[in-house]
């Protein structure tokens, strides 16, 4: 009886270290750390947003992300429809007045919102990315900058906002939807 | 409302197996005496009457309009079209009202003109007003296809032929805007019977222009497709409407074509004081980091004019930033006005003031208050605000009323009638307000008009959760005035122009009989 107790016991370990190792096998690859952080720039006309960062060791090179709804601020009708309406809208101008577009940018889905995302030199010293997408009649503004290679850095950024929590914020941000 | 309810009546219910001692107190205030149904009755009462409360502040069809030294005198459905603009012009012995349209809704994109029996994109609706209690509908010249500010036909304005210096004296000159993508000016000589003149096109949007009557120069709030932003001006000389001819493309330094960096607010509107003044006045933003710019026109219209970040600051005068939270829609000049209270002052005795007028954008109160200020701007190189004015909310519970509430626009007319001494202020669901400028430094509300809704007032809604919540109220949208002293206010959410006139103490404010 004694005997087959510990067998039990010992099957039981046996198979729930095989489970585990098992699930960490095939579990998907952890995100990086991203780690919030206050909203860093003055009140302007919108309310602020949502500011993350994330460092070398996680991501491969420093990371900063910023993002917040503007409501009734797109056009409801053609969304975010050229490269310049990402200049204009996508908070980019916050990290620096002085940023320029590296070339023309992308479109994109965030969130399931269309849009657009471009990349620039920020003060001849820093990438920044600039991502700007609608639904209706309201947007939702990304900026990021990083020290490293501007690809890195939208790399990065795109990944964490199509992790779940961000992009279940970002729906409920936008009102619903 | 049901949720409390249901918590009383739970609280009533509990109480019935309390220690008795609990009881006794209750019983004191009599409560279990009569087996609870005192409290049942108490809050069915309260119940009823917040009910009432919360819906005497929304609009129902029927309802009397709110109103203080104003009176409706007359009305025009506009064929249940969003209105913008309306413009009124002495034309012979007959007054006329041009009133534009924003696009459809999403139900109704394209109403029928009844007049035809067709649907039509909204676009122009042209009224006889020379009877304001019985305003005539001549005529509907169809706009843009598209939906609420995508399409329609929003801006007009009007200048007699024999006013422009190489016009056809007998025309009388409509410009207006085709949606997003041109402007058109018509000949409007009969009302009824409008012709297409010429037309601007090629553009990415366009807004709220400004044209001088007596010398043609026009500045059209437009979107030049290698700019970078949605609006800026595009002056012209129409002074012969037939060919139009470019003077220069003007924003702010880092708008142009090729600038990098942060790009300035958008352009909402110009009002020039024409060469006499040598001012243009510009309003920045809608309701957000709005600020008024004053430009020297002579520099503007005679400076070098590629667009470069130095020819673009070379007219400017100065720069007033509003808050960041208010945007600049209506900028109204009322130079040399002079202040009682200054009268007996060594220097200072006259101002020159500028009313702005921010844009409200969100329903039920989503953004910070948009409203009117004033500001001083006699030291052009320093303006200053001076004072402001917004309807206060609790006067109508107006975040609740649904649609926008805060201002939109002013009347832009300068006939003495008012010039000075009234204006008139579009505050959406708070309809049209009328201020007592005569001293700027403190403007004081003398009347008011809130007109009612009808069948055809569209509703308006926000999003509470993943459920949209609708309300249908009226949304005053542009207001304006003709010599005579009628104001008339058009609605944004399709109830149509309304016509109204001052009485009691805000009509002697104007000195009307």
């Amino acid at each position: 009886m004694m005997r087959s107790w510990q067998l039990m016991v010992a099957m039981f370990l046996a198979l729930g270290g095989l489970s585990a190792v098992a699930g960490y096998e095939m579990a998907p690859p952890r995100l990086p750390q991203w780690r919030e952080i206050a909203w860093p720039f003055p009140r302007d006309g919108w309310p602020a947003g949502r500011a993350f960062r994330c460092g070398v060791a996680e991501c491969g090179t420093e990371v900063e992300v910023y993002f917040r709804p503007k409501l009734g601020f797109c056009n409801c009708e053609s969304g975010v429809a050229d490269d310049d309406e990402v200049d204009r809208v996508s908070d980019v101008d916050m990290i620096s007045p002085r940023f320029v577009p590296l070339k023309a940018g992308d479109v994109l889905r965030v969130a399931d919102m269309p849009g657009r995302v471009r990349a620039y030199d920020v003060d001849g010293n820093r990438a920044a990315i600039g991502i700007a997408v609608s639904h209706r009649c309201d947007l939702m503004a990304v900026a990021a900058q990083g020290s490293g290679d501007a690809a890195q850095v939208q790399r990065a950024t795109l990944k964490f906002l199509e992790s779940r929590e961000i992009r279940t914020w970002m729906i409920a941000a936008m009102e619903g939807r | 409302m049901v949720a409390c309810q249901e918590r009383v009546f739970g609280r009533q219910y509990r109480r019935a197996s309390v220690p008795r001692s609990q009881r006794r107190l209750a019983w004191e205030f009599g409560v279990v005496r009569m087996g609870g149904r005192v409290t049942a009755v108490c809050c069915v009462f309260f119940f009823v009457l917040l009910a009432n409360a919360a819906g005497a502040r929304q609009q129902k069809i029927g309802d009397p309009p709110e109103a203080s030294n104003m009176r409706l005198v007359g009305t025009s459905d506009l064929q249940a079209r969003s209105a913008y603009q309306p413009t009124i012009h002495h034309q012979g012995d007959r007054w006329i009202a041009y009133i534009g349209h924003h696009g459809g809704t999403d139900d109704i994109p394209d109403p029928v003109n009844p007049m035809t029996g067709k649907p039509e994109p909204n676009g122009t609706s042209i009224v006889d007003v020379t009877d304001p209690a019985h305003p005539k509908y001549l005529r509907h010249i169809p706009g843009q296809e598209g939906k609420y500010e995508s399409g329609g036909a929003q801006m007009v304005r009007i200048c007699d032929g024999k006013d422009l210096p190489k016009g056809d004296r007998n025309a009388v000159y409509m410009l207006r805007t085709f949606g997003s993508e041109a402007h058109e000016i018509w000949n409007v000589a009969d009302p009824a019977n409008p012709v297409l003149i010429t037309r601007i096109g090629g553009l990415k949007d366009t807004h709220k222009n400004f044209w001088e009557c007596d010398t043609g120069i026009a500045y059209l709030v437009s979107g030049a497709p290698d700019w970078r932003t949605r609006r800026m001006t595009q002056i012209y000389d129409l002074s012969d409407p037939a060919q139009p001819r470019k003077i220069r493309d003007f924003g702010l330094p880092g708008q142009e074509p090729g600038a990098t960096g942060a790009v300035p607010t958008e352009l909402h509107g110009p009002i020039s004081t024409g060469p006499q003044g040598n001012r243009v006045y510009f309003g920045y933003g809608t309701n957000k980091g709005g600020f008024l710019q004053i430009v020297d026109r002579d520099k503007l219209l005679n400076g070098p004019k590629e667009p470069t970040p130095d020819n673009l600051k070379f007219p400017e005068i100065a720069r007033m930033p509003l808050s960041a939270m208010n945007g600049a829609h209506t900028v109204f000049p009322m130079p040399g006005m002079p202040i009682a209270e200054f009268a007996h002052d060594k220097d200072g005795k006259t101002r020159d003031i500028v009313m702005i007028v921010d844009e409200a954008i969100q329903n039920e109160c989503g953004e910070a208050r948009q409203m009117v200020w004033f500001a001083d701007v006699t030291t052009e190189a320093r303006p200053m605000l001076i004072s402001s004015y917004t309807v206060p909310e609790a006067s109508g519970a107006f975040c609740e009323r649904g649609g926008r509430f805060g201002s939109h626009s002013s009347n832009e007319s300068m006939a003495p009638v008012y010039y000075k001494k009234l204006a008139f202020i579009a505050f959406f669901n708070a309809g049209v307000r009328a201020l007592d400028i005569r001293d700027p430094y403190h403007p004081r509300e003398v009347g008011y008009f809130i007109p009612s809704i009808t069948a055809a007032t569209d509703k308006r809604c926000v999003t509470i959760g993943d459920k949209e919540r609708c309300k249908v109220a009226i949304q005053t949208n542009n207001v304006e005035t003709d010599e005579r002293g009628f104001i008339y206010a058009v609605d944004r959410a399709n109830t149509g122009l309304h016509i109204l006139e001052l009485t009691g103490a805000a009509r002697a404010v104007a000195g009307l009989p």
